[in-house]
This record gives C-alpha cells, sequence and structure tokens, in this order.
C-alpha cells in the first residue's frame, strides 16, 4: 500500500506548520522524511497515523482515503521518538496488546509474539517491563509492537534519536532488512542525514513545513536543488550568481555572494534553466576543487580564483582545507598524498566549468526533461 | 551563636505546632477508658451512627467515581469551550463553607422548591433522608477524587495513549485498558480522600437531612448531638473511630502517592 498525501496543511494558532504539502510513496519504499527540528516532521507522520487531523488536504492509504478515519483504522504502525511503551505491561503484553486488541485467540498471540521477540532476540526480556530495558532494547520492543499486527504502513519518529551509535546502527541493520523481508510501504522521520543515506530508497527534505526535494539519497547528496537542501546535507561551497551571458556550450556567470570585495566572473556549464539576467545558486563540491600553487599556471579551462589557505584538518583519506577567496570562504578536500600546503599560504582555488551545480529549486519529477538540469 | 540560636527559636516553634496537633488527640484519648468504650459500642444509637455513616459514604466514593472520573477525564484529556468554567466549579465546594453548600441543596431540593416538589411527586424525598446525606456528601467530597485523578491521568505520556490508538484501540479500549491502569495510584488517593471527606462531612449533611437518630444521624451529626445533650461519652467514643478512620485513610493515600506526581488538591 503506497501512501499519498494531496495538499495537506496545517496551522497551530495561526502559524502554518504544514503547507499545501504533496508528498507520494510508493508501495514497499522505504522513505525517509528528513529536516530540521521543527519542520514538520512530526505533524506530517502524525496526520498520516491519523493522530492529527489536518485542517485542509486528503490523505490516502492504498486506495483507501483515511482523511476522516480515526487512527485506530487506519491499519498502521507507528513507532514513537520517545518508544511510548505501556509502563504497566510486560514487554509480552507490550507488543500483544495489538493483537490482544483484535481479539485473537491466546495460543496464537503467545506464537506470533514470540516469532516476533525471536526475531529482534528479546526472547529473554519477554517478563521485563520496559523500566527493566536499556534504550536498544526499549526500542526494539517499540519496533516489534508495531510490526506484529502487520500493518500495511509503518511510521517512525525519529526512532534512533535516543541511542548510542553503536546500537544505532544495528537497529538500522535490524530494521532496513525486516522491512526488505515484510515489504510494508515504511516513512521514517530523521534530522540525521547519515541515517536518511543508510535506510532510505528516497529522501524528502521537509523545511518549514515544505517539501524542498525528494530525491534518492544519491542524488539528494550529489545534486541539492535549493540553498537549503545543500546547507542542510552539509554543502559549503554556496555561490550566489547572475547569468551575464549564454554562449553555446557555457555560460558567464558574476559572482556575487556577501562579503565579496569585488564581483567575480566564472564559466560554467550551460544548464537548461539558465537565462540571461537570472539569479542563482550554485554549488560546488569540496572534493571538485583543486588547489594550486600561488607561482603554478594554472589550465586555462579551469576557472581559478585567488586565496588564502586558513586552516586544515585531516578527515581520512582527505585534508579538508577552507580557505578566504576575495571576502567568501570556500571549502576544498584535496587526498592527503597530493596535499602539500601550508596555513596561510596563497594558493588558486580552481574549478572545472562543469562542476558548479546550479540549485534550481524547482520540484524534481522523474521525468527526463525535468532532471536534465542535474545530469546536464 | 547566632546560627544556633535560630535553630533553636525554628525548633521551639516547631514544637509548638506538634503540640497544637497532638494534644487535643491525646486528650481525646484520655477522656475516656476501654470498659467506657466497650459500653458505648454496644449502645445500639453508637451503632446506627457508625452504620449509617459507613453506608453513605462508600456509596458516596462509588457515585463520585461513576460521575468523577468522566469528569477528571474531560479535565485531563480535552480541549473545549467552558473548560476554565468546569475547572473552577470542581474547585468551588472546597473553598464554599459546606453550611452554605447544605443550605443550597436544602433549598434546591426542599417541598417548596419546583424540583423538590416534582421529586416528592415521583415519591423520592431526598431531605432528612439517607438520600439526602449522600447527596450532600457528594457535594462536598467528590472534587477531591476528580482533582486526584484529573492529576494523574494529565501525568500521563500522550504518546503511550496514541501508541494505543494506532495499534488499532479505540478510545473505550485504550481508556480501560492504558488509562485506567496508569492513573491507578491516582485514582486510589483520591477515593481514599473522599472518603474520609465524607465521613467527616457535618455542616452540609445536617442542614440537608438534620439528625434523626437511627435515620439520618451520621457520625459527626451524632458527635455534635451528644455533646450539646450533655452525652461527652458517646461523642468520645465515635470521634476516637473517626480518627483512626483518618489516619488509617492518610497512611493508604500516602501509599498511593509515593514516587506518583498527581497533584492532590
Ligand atoms: N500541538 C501543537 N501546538 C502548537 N504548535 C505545535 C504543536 N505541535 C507542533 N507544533 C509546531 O509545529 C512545528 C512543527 O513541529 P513538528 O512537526 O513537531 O516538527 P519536527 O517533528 O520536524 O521537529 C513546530 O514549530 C512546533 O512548534
Ligand atoms: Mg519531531
Amino acid at each position: 500500500m503506497g501512501i499519498l498525501l494531496e495538499k495537506i496543511s496545517k496551522n497551530y494558532n495561526g502559524q502554518a506548520v504544514l503547507k499545501n504539502l504533496n508528498l507520494e510513496i510508493v508501495r514497499g519504499e522505504f522513505h525517509v522524511l528528513l529536516g530540521p527540528s521543527g519542520g514538520g516532521k512530526t505533524t506530517t507522520l502524525s496526520v498520516i497515523a491519523g493522530l492529527i487531523r489536518q485542517d485542509r488536504g486528503s490523505v490516502f492509504i492504498g486506495s483507501r482515503n483515511v482523511s476522516r478515519l480515526s487512527p485506530e483504522k487506519r491499519k498502521i504502525g507507528f513507532v514513537f521518538q520517545d518508544y511510548a511503551l505501556f509502563p504497566h505491561l510486560s514487554v509480552f503484553d507490550n507488543v500483544a496488546y495489538g493483537l490482544r486488541v483484535k481479539k485473537i485467540k491466546a495460543s496464537k498471540i503467545s506464537v506470533r509474539v514470540g516469532h516476533y521477540l525471536h526475531k529482534v532476540g528479546m526472547e529473554k526480556e519477554r517478563d521485563k517491563f520496559p523500566h527493566e530495558l536499556s534504550g536498544g532494547q526499549k526500542q526494539r520492543v517499540a519496533l516489534i509492537r508495531a510490526l506484529v499486527t502487520e500493518p500495511e504502513v509503518l511510521l517512525l519518529d525519529e526512532p534512533m534519536s535516543n541511542l548510542d551509535a553503536l546500537t544505532r546502527e544495528t537497529i538500522a541493520d535490524e530494521l532496513k532488512s525486516i522491512q526488505q523481508e515484510m515489504g510494508m510501504t515504511t516513512v521514517y522521520v530523521t534530522h540525521n542525514q547519515g541515517e536518511a543515506v543508510l535506510l532510505g530508497d528516497r529522501v524528502s527534505v521537509l523545511n518549514h513545513g515544505e517539501i524542498e526535494q525528494i530525491e534518492s539519497p544519491d542524488e539528494l547528496f550529489c545534486h541539492p536543488k535549493t540553498e537549503f537542501v545543500a546547507r542542510f546535507i552539509g554543502a559549503k561551497n554556496i555561490l550566489k550568481a547572475r547569468v551575464i551571458r549564454i554562449n553555446q556550450h557555457e555560460a558567464i556567470a558574476q559572482v556575487n555572494n556577501s562579503g565579496l570585495a569585488k564581483p567575480l566572473k566564472i564559466r560554467v556549464k550551460k544548464y537548461p534553466i539558465f537565462e540571461k539576467g537570472k539569479e542563482i545558486n550554485l554549488c560546488i563540491h569540496p572534493e571538485k576543487i583543486i588547489l594550486k600553487r600561488e607561482d603554478k599556471v594554472v589550465d586555462g579551462n579551469l576557472n581559478q580564483i585567488r586565496g588564502k589557505i586558513l586552516d586544515r584538518r585531516n578527515n581520512g583519506r582527505f585534508v579538508k582545507a577552507r580557505i578566504a577567496a576575495g571576502g567568501m570562504e570556500l571549502h576544498a578536500a584535496i587526498p592527503k598524498n597530493i596535499f602539500d600546503f601550508e596555513t596561510n599560504e596563497n594558493v588558486w582555488v580552481c574549478f572545472a566549468p562543469d562542476t558548479p551545480h546550479p540549485l534550481c529549486g524547482k520540484r524534481c519529477r522523474a521525468t527526463e526533461t525535468e532532471r536534465r538540469c542535474l545530469k546536464g | 551563636m547566632k546560627g544556633i540560636a535560630f535553630d533553636l527559636a525554628v525548633s521551639l516553634i516547631a514544637a509548638v505546632f506538634v503540640c497544637l496537633l497532638t494534644l487535643p488527640i491525646f486528650a481525646l484519648f484520655t477522656a475516656t477508658s476501654f470498659v467506657e468504650l466497650v459500653n458505648q459500642f454496644s449502645s445500639p444509637l453508637v451503632l446506627s451512627a457508625i452504620v449509617i455513616s459507613l453506608e453513605t459514604s462508600l456509596i458516596v466514593v462509588f457515585l463520585a467515581l461513576c460521575l468523577g472520573l468522566p469528569v477528571a477525564y474531560l479535565l485531563a484529556t480535552k480541549q473545549f469551550r467552558g473548560k476554565e468554567i468546569l475547572d473552577t466549579l470542581v474547585d468551588l465546594p472546597i473553598s464554599m463553607p459546606p453550611l452554605v453548600a447544605g443550605l443550597a441543596l436544602l433549598i434546591l431540593l426542599g417541598g417548596n422548591s419546583k424540583l423538590g416538589g416534582l421529586l416528592n411527586n415521583c415519591g423520592i424525598d431526598l431531605i432528612f433522608s439517607k438520600k439526602g446525606i449522600i447527596i450532600a456528601q457528594l457535594f462536598v467530597s467528590s472534587p477531591f477524587l476528580i482533582k486526584s485523578a484529573r492529576g494523574a491521568f494529565e501525568s500521563i505520556n500522550n504518546n503511550v495513549i496514541d501508541a494505543s490508538l494506532t495499534l488499532g484501540a479505540s478510545k473505550f479500549y485504550t481508556f480501560k485498558k492504558v488509562l485506567l491502569p496508569l492513573a491507578k495510584n491516582g485514582i486510589y488517593a483520591g477515593m481514599v480522600m473522599t472518603w474520609a471527606r465524607a465521613l467527616g462531612e457535618f455542616g452540609a449533611t445536617s442542614m440537608v437531612a438534620g439528625c434523626i437518630p437511627y435515620k439520618t444521624e451520621t457520625m459527626t451529626v451524632a458527635i455534635y448531638h451528644n455533646v450539646m445533650s450533655g452525652e461527652l461519652g458517646s461523642s468520645v467514643a465515635i470521634a476516637l473511630l473517626l480518627t483512626i478512620f483518618s489516619f488509617t485513610s492518610l497512611l493508604i493515600f500516602k501509599s498511593r502517592i509515593r514516587g506518583q506526581t498527581a497533584v492532590i488538591v
């Protein structure tokens, strides 16, 4: 069963929390809803679950319009950020709860619950109470409690945010394999980009109640389309520019970031969204930046900006350098074996015309024409 | 030196307060003897007062539970217009002098009022009857249950309730299986307080039900009545029993709210 959110709006005390939100999640998809705190992620999830009633818009689960249905009729599983286990019930009774509601026979319940407890390695804890469990164990109980009724849709609200890194990784693996095995449509809310990459078939980025981009994790991280997404996933080099000339294959853009002493012209590969005079944002991956000694002659094909190395930091196989370039700050990631610059050294910051990628801000549907701005 | 003087002063004042609380109770215990007590508790009039008090106060606890739990649930979980008013109404009987409450009930239910007349015609006479006692006690004591239960409901994590709903449980099922068990201690504490208050109720009860021996004479009414007619012995016996009841209920109450955040009155 897929999920379709159609023009969902929600206000709290006159403040718009969800703004005309549209989202289609296909059947069996592991969809990650990524965004900063306060962006409306929990609200979106609660609207799908029916725990919050939207002001406008419709919610479909499969072909059912569930917009007016109360949560208990929506056939969903929900995992809460704080686990929300029943404190007065044992692990077994917590997991069995959804089955007892359905008046399933006790013998069957016992088998089913046992099966799920086994699945997450919690058989030994079956008679413990929630306050006797570790965070990771509580999370597992919360997960299988939601799964045991075999819902069509599984909703998880920042389920890992209270766990340590190691537990997080193990549970993420368990979750992903269970999801693939059972195939339920899953919406996973997080503010952590790492989890989004690890888990998501697709990721949508939610900011101030609007979806900024829906994409596969790879695509999202290589080609963020708005400045917000770019910054949120950690993009560093964002150039604000105006297209001043368009040639056959290339355009000339004038960079005018605030702080820049004087405007700077660069050559950029021509993208379909370019128009003369248009203001655009360009993003350059730090790995795509090349540094040259000040006295070296630079390949005439590359853009070059004078800069000075502010500091350097080892990061795995790369050295990450912060460079002051005419009033703006650029970031470069250079393989360790070829990095031989000192702090405070003057350098040329170089990049090829096809490396800056425009943040076009348009909704990306899967049609080829609209993707051209990305693939070029 | 000054510090010690201050500590001493504080301790002395506290000691005065302790005397204020314990001396009267002590006096009560010394005002009688074992033989006298046995005598009093075998007197039919005393026994009848005890039975009437226990009977009415336990019915009141039951009714407060039936009527008060929904109100507590409403106040704890719902936002609605007039909530503040309802909230204030619940507090009212606590601050209102019981005599005033009794007078109000007397006017409302008495034979001269419309409602009283209507009830009379149906053969229901609330004034000077046990039913009247129950209504008066309910009026005065139910807020204790409501406030305690409300506090207990409010301390339940909302997500736990939502979890039950997403697992397919109806609101009623959730109330039964999640809210009630989790609010249990707060509700028990409220029941005990309500019972103690109902048992000790005098002003409203005597207004509405008078003091008809063997019919509407509760323990508190009997104490007053007997003292007024010079029979200190039976008053002391009943008073001692009430003291023991209230002490016991306080212990139960304390044990119930230990480690629980329920807000009590
Ligand atoms: N019950 C509520 N009443 C008022 N404002 C709310 C309520 N729930 C959420 N909000 C507001 O809606 C916005 C989005 O909240 P939420 O969906 O919880 O964001 P997220 O889960 O992405 O952190 C926040 O600004 C929050 O303050
Ligand atoms: Mg949230």
